[in-house]
């Protein structure tokens, strides 16, 4: 039994690392936009598939995963300078509306492009296969994973909190006019971000392919999941957005062993009871 | 226009709508219509954005489906399923109100999901994937024109009470709530109740626009409690006109003519729709109401010049 909870821990970290790129990507977007991105999930599914293609014209998953999140930046790049940009003067309501719209418009270019059956990816030779830890043996690919996601979260905070790009980032989501009243281009901050927020989510969904596979509906699957980290991190927190993706996987795959139906259903008790003990989310000051 | 001019011509597409449509499809533009203009109790009166209102709808049509499937009457089914919804919302509305703005957007949008999935896991009560199939109707409804009577009489009492509620000060409370949470707060209302309260009602009246649903098809498909119909839902106040009691009813019966219309063409209609939201959004901000203020007045202005 303490072995596959052992396992189950770890599955649940590989999981809990892909939630917190998602969920940072989010935050980052809500934080400094000021913008519920609905299109996120969709990113992360154009993220997977880009991912697929791309490692199957070059037959390396490695370019795969460094090649297809970059393209779904063009995407958010797009998204923001000819959409989203309109729309900074508009009622919340509209920008909801609009980004809901990108969704079902990126979803279903999804089916029109790639069909409405699922693939599968394979994890490079190089990490394929199990290793034996001593209590257990585990899929190669899960360890690089979780290796490699927390990498990049520390190269991320550590952007986010040493570097000049990273401080105006912060400034963004503490106050945004006085960004702009400082005499930094708000427009290049704006489109920044959401590319970096596109860039996390699709680079979730490149990683994410050989664990989860493919299948179109995969963004819409994310989506919640990603709001619920954020209302547990607390808005805006980005170190929030890091553990509670963290804390979510864990809780997924623990409730798994001993009632996999609720597993879906756990991650929204968590955010209930974040409501309730603390509403301002877990890192959340305001 | 004067209210009751607007609600004579509701009345009027009420009348002669079925002789011209399907009456499957007008029918459905009512219960709709119910949903769009409670949820603009909450968009347009309190200035709170729920992404969340198919949980209700959903969730109001698995419980009349369910007593109805039992054998329950009509006149059984449809008040439980619609009282169901009442408490629950009370308890979701609780949670979702602590917080304001995109909080609370996320709140709404996440439970929505949750119920979404316990629909999905619940394969034994609700169908699954499957949906929930084989509701019987009452016999006394079981011609199409007697259900069409029900539904447009159901409407229509559903219009008269919720302009009632936001005609009476509790309306103008939610009001000020819009305008200035903090100054409503700073004069003495109770902010969080008054929103919960706005949440309970419109939240109420989409559970009960749910359990006329269910008898119309005889079906509660599981896209019903889908996070996607809560984005729907939006799009049919937002297309009308959150500036008007009435304009979201045209807004609902735009979104199902255009639904049924481009699903007949395309499967993957979606797309179409996502276009037709992204163009709303950039150029029909104010929705049909605010177009046909527009037209109205340049009308009346060409009249005025010699």
């Amino acid at each position: 039994m303490s072995f596959l909870i052992l396992s189950q821990i770890l599955n649940g970290f590989a999981t809990g690392m892909l939630y917190a790129l998602v969920g940072v990507g989010l935050t980052l977007v809500l934080g400094v936009l000021n913008l519920p991105n609905f299109a996120h999930g969709t990113l992360f599914a154009f993220g997977a598939y880009f991912t697929y293609t791309v490692a199957n014209l070059t037959d390396s998953f490695y370019l795969g995963v460094l090649i297809g999140p970059l393209l779904v930046v063009l995407i958010g790049f797009v998204i923001e300078s000819q959409g989203v940009r309109r729309l900074y003067a508009a009622h919340h309501d509209y920008q909801l509306l609009f980004l809901f719209a990108i969704a079902l418009i990126l979803q279903e270019t999804v089916i029109l492009i790639w069909g409405p059956v699922g693939f599968s990816l394979l994890p490079p030779k190089f990490l394929a296969g199990a290793v034996d830890l001593g209590f257990t043996v585990y899929p190669k690919y899960r360890l690089a994973l979780i290796l490699f996601t927390a990498t990049i979260v520390v190269a991320l905070y550590l952007m986010l909190t040493r570097t000049n790009v990273g401080a105006i980032l912060r400034a963004g989501i503490e106050n945004r006019e006085m960004v702009k009243v400082l005499g930094i281009n708000i427009n290049k901050v704006f489109l920044f971000t959401f590319g970096l927020g596109a860039y996390l989510a699709g680079l979730a969904g490149g990683l994410a392919t050989p664990i989860w596979g493919l299948t179109p509906t995969m963004g819409f699957d994310i989506l919640p999941i990603s709001f619920v980290i954020v209302v547990v991190a607390g808005l805006g927190s980005i170190l929030g957005a890091i553990a509670a993706g963290i804390l979510i996987g864990l809780a997924q795959s623990l409730t798994t062993i001993w009632w996999p139906e609720a597993a879906n259903v756990v991650i929204y008790l968590i955010m209930g009871l974040t409501i309730i003990l603390r509403p301002q989310g877990l890192f959340g000051s305001r | 226009m004067r209210d009751r001019n607007i609600f004579l011509i509701v009345l009027a597409f009420v009348v002669i709508g079925p002789f011209v449509q399907p009456k499957v499809i007008i029918t459905e533009m009512l219960i709709f219509g119910i949903v769009a203009v409670a949820n603009n109790i909450m968009i347009g009166y309190t200035g709170m954005l729920s992404f969340g209102q198919a949980m209700f709808f959903g969730i109001g049509a698995y419980v009349a489906g369910l007593l109805l499937k039992a054998g329950m009457p009509l006149i059984v089914a449809l008040p439980v399923g619609t009282l169901f919804v009442l408490v629950l919302s009370i308890a979701v509305g609780y949670f979702c109100v602590q917080r304001t703005g995109l909080y609370f957007i996320c709140i709404t949008f996440a439970f929505n999901q949750m119920f979404y999935f316990i629909a999905y896991s619940w394969t034994g009560l609700t169908g699954g994937e499957d949906g929930l199939p084989g509701i019987p109707r009452p016999s006394l409804l079981l011609d199409p024109v007697a259900f069409y009577v029900f539904v447009a009489v159901v409407f229509l009492a559903c219009l008269v009470a919720m302009k009632r509620i936001v005609d009476s000060p509790l309306g103008l409370i939610c009001q000020t709530i819009r305008e200035n949470p903090s100054r409503a707060a700073a004069v003495g209302y109770n902010v969080k109740l008054y929103k919960l309260t706005a949440f309970t009602i419109a939240s109420t009246f989409t559970g009960l626009a749910g359990t006329v649903y269910a008898m119309l098809y005889g079906i509660v498909p599981i896209d019903q409690i889908h996070w996607l119909k809560s984005g729907d839902f939006i799009f049919m106040t937002l297309l009308g006109g959150t500036g008007n009691f009435f304009g979201p009813i045209m807004g609902a019966v735009g979104y199902i003519w255009m639904s049924e219309t481009f699903s007949l063409y395309w499967a993957r209609w979606p797309l179409i729709m996502g276009i037709v939201f992204v163009v709303v959004v950039l150029y029909l901000r104010g929705g049909i109401v605010e177009l046909i203020g527009k037209v109205y007045g340049s009308i009346q202005r060409a009249r005025e010049a010699p």
